[in-house]
């Protein structure tokens, strides 16, 4: 085994910053070359590099577009990494899973990709149901990958609509307890959210994080165990 | 007479957009996800390929659909005592923003979702304005099930005003339900003759048109009716970040839309329209009263006075929550624009909150803004009258035109009074209460709709369009519809 080294994490980190997916790729090879363990290189020179970009964005002083090709970046190191963890003997935690989807009639990517990448950044599995998603596939996710969040996006005041649908679907299929929902999308708002009897609602992507990590600490310390 | 013009292309630059355009068109593609409107691209000379769903369209068929269109698309009231033929900007009509799901208040300035009963409020303001040309179907009202929420605004508004209708459809029904709906108002014979809705079909940028735009698209074109196609490039998100690029990603989607609706049915009238926004990176927010926006559209114009075709733009619109300062400033900016551009629609009057919500004291602020651009955009009058050498010589020197009667003959034609706009001395203004803005504005909201009747439809015309409706909603199995 050989030590951490603080210069390749440094690269690799300012390569994902930097959205800068090529450096990113060859400075994760390094670093697994270099017999880093693949886990510290995730959480000390990937994810942190996606969260500093997140607060920089907030903070006023990154562009938006800053942030999504740092995004971009990490998720094309991340399997190389998580397959060196799997490949050395180690197991992928997660803090929780959740299913994510851009609702029917509404084909906006975007927003939902970041908030989906951010999540997956922050120790969540994600399963991306993509964009289009009616209401029972929403259904038949939670059925299949029994997750701990619902997320959907709607940009449309037309589409929006169908967020409410899919939560009147998980209620009728008796699974609306399971999950804690989340809304979000250009014109959906924190009173839309409570009107459709969603759990939660956040104005961007990085607001997201907040709302969703404080429940998996709740169900945590009321569950008192972690997802494997 | 000159008129003030506004120009952000040469010559030249608008050729380098058209052939920009024209290759993205060919070499990239639009994709279409519509079975039939790729056959129909198929057909006529397109390369599709059916599983991506992209045709890439040459052009030829792009240079055959703009011959084919009509370079006048006329707008009618109601009744049919007034058409507005839009025609190259000849005159820029301003037009209430459409479609939004929240409705501010006037009275509380909660913001919250509307009733019918809102939206009846927002077409009687209309109605009564004198520069606010075109109502359109401002709100989604919530107290009917949503699946017949597009058709039942067409019904809520044309009750409450003779003005022309700018409408959309968020159904496959929508578009030929539409025509029943005019027909019951105008008779059959006259709904591809003088029509008082015209539809919007929104592509989704980059380069793609869903099967539900695609079909309304097609069912404007096949019964005649005036559809605007707006693309909406959105600087750096949905678009390339430059103004340039977001040109051309509209103009090739306007021309896609073009190509179908013209081999369809030749001749179908079309808008070239635009809702242009800067997607905001700070805050990761669509923008629209971004000056940017105001620049696009603007080119926007430009293309399609190139092609020869009517058009019209999201301009009088502000990023604003609240009706303040922002509300009206950004709007300004977008009015006096449209009018210097030569938009025959200048779109979203009364429109705020991330062209999500309407609010009824903008409406009647925009109205004066709309009023000032207008007047702005009519010139100066230079001619034996208007020098006024005769005067001088009859005032001299040291006299006072006040007196004269060239004033009292020339002085209301030169002018535009402002209704709520203050041009008092700060003396009578104090004495009047010393209001702001935001309390005239409301005031004059209060006033107009105690005192203006939108002129009824005949007995047995409202009872047909009632009939109409209530034929559409039982289709789904809605029997109970709100009283407007």
């Amino acid at each position: 085994m050989s030590g951490f080294r603080e210069d390749l994490c440094f690269s690799l980190r300012q390569s994902i910053i930097d959205g800068d997916i090529e450096n990113s790729l060859k400075y994760a090879n390094e670093c697994i070359k270099a017999s880093m363990n693949p886990l510290e290189v995730l959480n000390k020179c990937v994810v942190a590099g996606v969260l500093e970009l997140g607060d920089r964005w907030i903070r006023g002083e990154a562009f938006i577009a800053d942030l999504v090709a740092a995004a971009e970046a990490a998720k094309v190191v991340i399997p190389i990494l998580k397959n060196e963890i799997v490949k050395r003997g180690g197991k992928l935690e997660y803090v929780g899973r959740a299913v994510i989807g851009t609702v029917e009639g509404d084909i906006h990517d975007i927003g939902k990709t970041i908030v989906a990448t951010i999540w997956e950044v922050n120790g969540i599995e994600v399963i991306d149901l993509g964009v289009d998603v009616p209401p029972q596939k929403f259904v038949e996710a939670v059925k299949q990958y029994n997750p701990d969040i619902v997320g959907m996006s709607a940009l449309l005041t037309t589409t929006m609509v169908k967020q409410k649908e899919t939560i009147e679907a998980l209620k009728a299929a008796g699974l609306r307890g399971k999950v804690k929902v989340i809304v979000g999308g250009a014109p959906t708002s924190a009173e839309w959210a409570r009107e459709i009897g969603a759990d939660g609602w956040a104005p961007d992507a990085i607001s997201s994080i907040d709302v969703v990590m404080k429940w998996l600490r709740e169900k945590r310390s009321a569950v008192g165990e972690t997802h494997g | 007479m000159a008129r003030p013009r506004l120009e952000v292309l040469s010559r030249e630059e608008v050729e380098k957009i058209h052939v920009a355009s024209l290759n993205v068109l060919s070499r990239v593609g639009v994709r279409i996800d519509h079975e039939n409107a790729l056959k129909l691209l198929n057909s006529v000379g397109a390369e599709v390929d059916f599983n991506k769903r992209i045709a890439k369209i040459p052009e030829n068929l792009v240079r055959e659909a703009i011959a084919k269109a009509p370079k006048v698309v006329k707008l009618c009231s109601r009744d049919g005592k007034l058409c507005y033929e839009l025609s190259e900007g000849r005159n820029t009509y301003f037009d209430v923003g459409s479609a939004a799901y929240y409705y501010i208040d006037w009275r509380t300035d909660e913001v919250r979702r509307p009733l019918s009963k809102d939206l009846a409020d927002v077409a009687k303001v209309t109605d009564y304005l004198s520069n606010t040309h075109i109502m359109s179907t401002a709100l989604v009202p919530a107290d009917v099930p949503d699946v017949i929420a597009d058709r039942w605004r067409m019904y809520v508004v044309a009750k409450y005003t003779t003005k022309p209708i700018d409408t959309g459809a968020f159904t496959v029904e929508g578009i030929p339900d539409a025509a029943k709906i005019m027909a019951s108002v105008i008779g059959e014979e006259n709904v591809s003759k003088r029509p008082f809705m015209f539809f919007a079909v929104c592509p989704s940028p980059p380069l793609k048109w869903s099967y539900l735009t695609m079909q309304n698209l097609i069912d404007c074109a096949k019964l005649g009716l005036p559809a605007h196609i707006i693309p909406m490039p959105q600087t750096g998100g949905t678009a390339p970040a430059t103004i340039a690029g977001s040109v051309v990603q509209a103009n090739a989607e306007f021309l896609s839309g073009l190509v179908v609706a013209q081999f369809v049915n030749p001749g179908a009238p079309i808008i070239y329209s635009g809702s242009p926004t800067v997607f905001e990176q700070r805050f990761a927010t669509s923008c629209t009263g971004s000056i940017e926006v105001q620049l696009i559209s603007s080119a926007i114009s430009q293309m399609a006075k190139f092609y020869g075709f009517p058009s019209a733009s999201y301009t009088i619109v502000s990023d604003s929550k609240v009706f303040d300062e922002q509300a009206s400033l950004e709007s300004a900016i977008g009015a006096i624009i449209s009018v210097l551009a030569g938009l025959d629609i200048a779109i979203g009057s009364g429109m705020l909150y991330e062209e999500n919500a309407i609010s009824l004291l903008k409406l009647v602020v925009d109205d004066d803004v709309a009023g000032m651009a207008l007047r702005f955009g009519r010139g100066i009058d230079v001619d034996v009258d208007t020098l006024a050498e005769k005067v001088f010589e009859e005032v001299g020197p040291g006299g006072l035109f006040l007196k004269h009667k060239h004033t009292r003959v020339w002085w209301r034609k030169e002018h535009f009074m402002p209704r709520l706009l203050d041009k008092r001395s700060a003396d009578m203004w104090r004495k009047m209460g010393g209001k702001s803005l935001k309390v005239v504005a409301k005031e004059y909201v209060e006033e107009i709709l105690k005192k203006h009747q939108p002129e009824p439809l005949p007995q047995d015309v409202e009872k047909e369009l009632r009939k109409t409706v209530t034929e559409i909603a039982k289709r789904y199995g809605i029997e109970k519809l709100p009283e407007v």
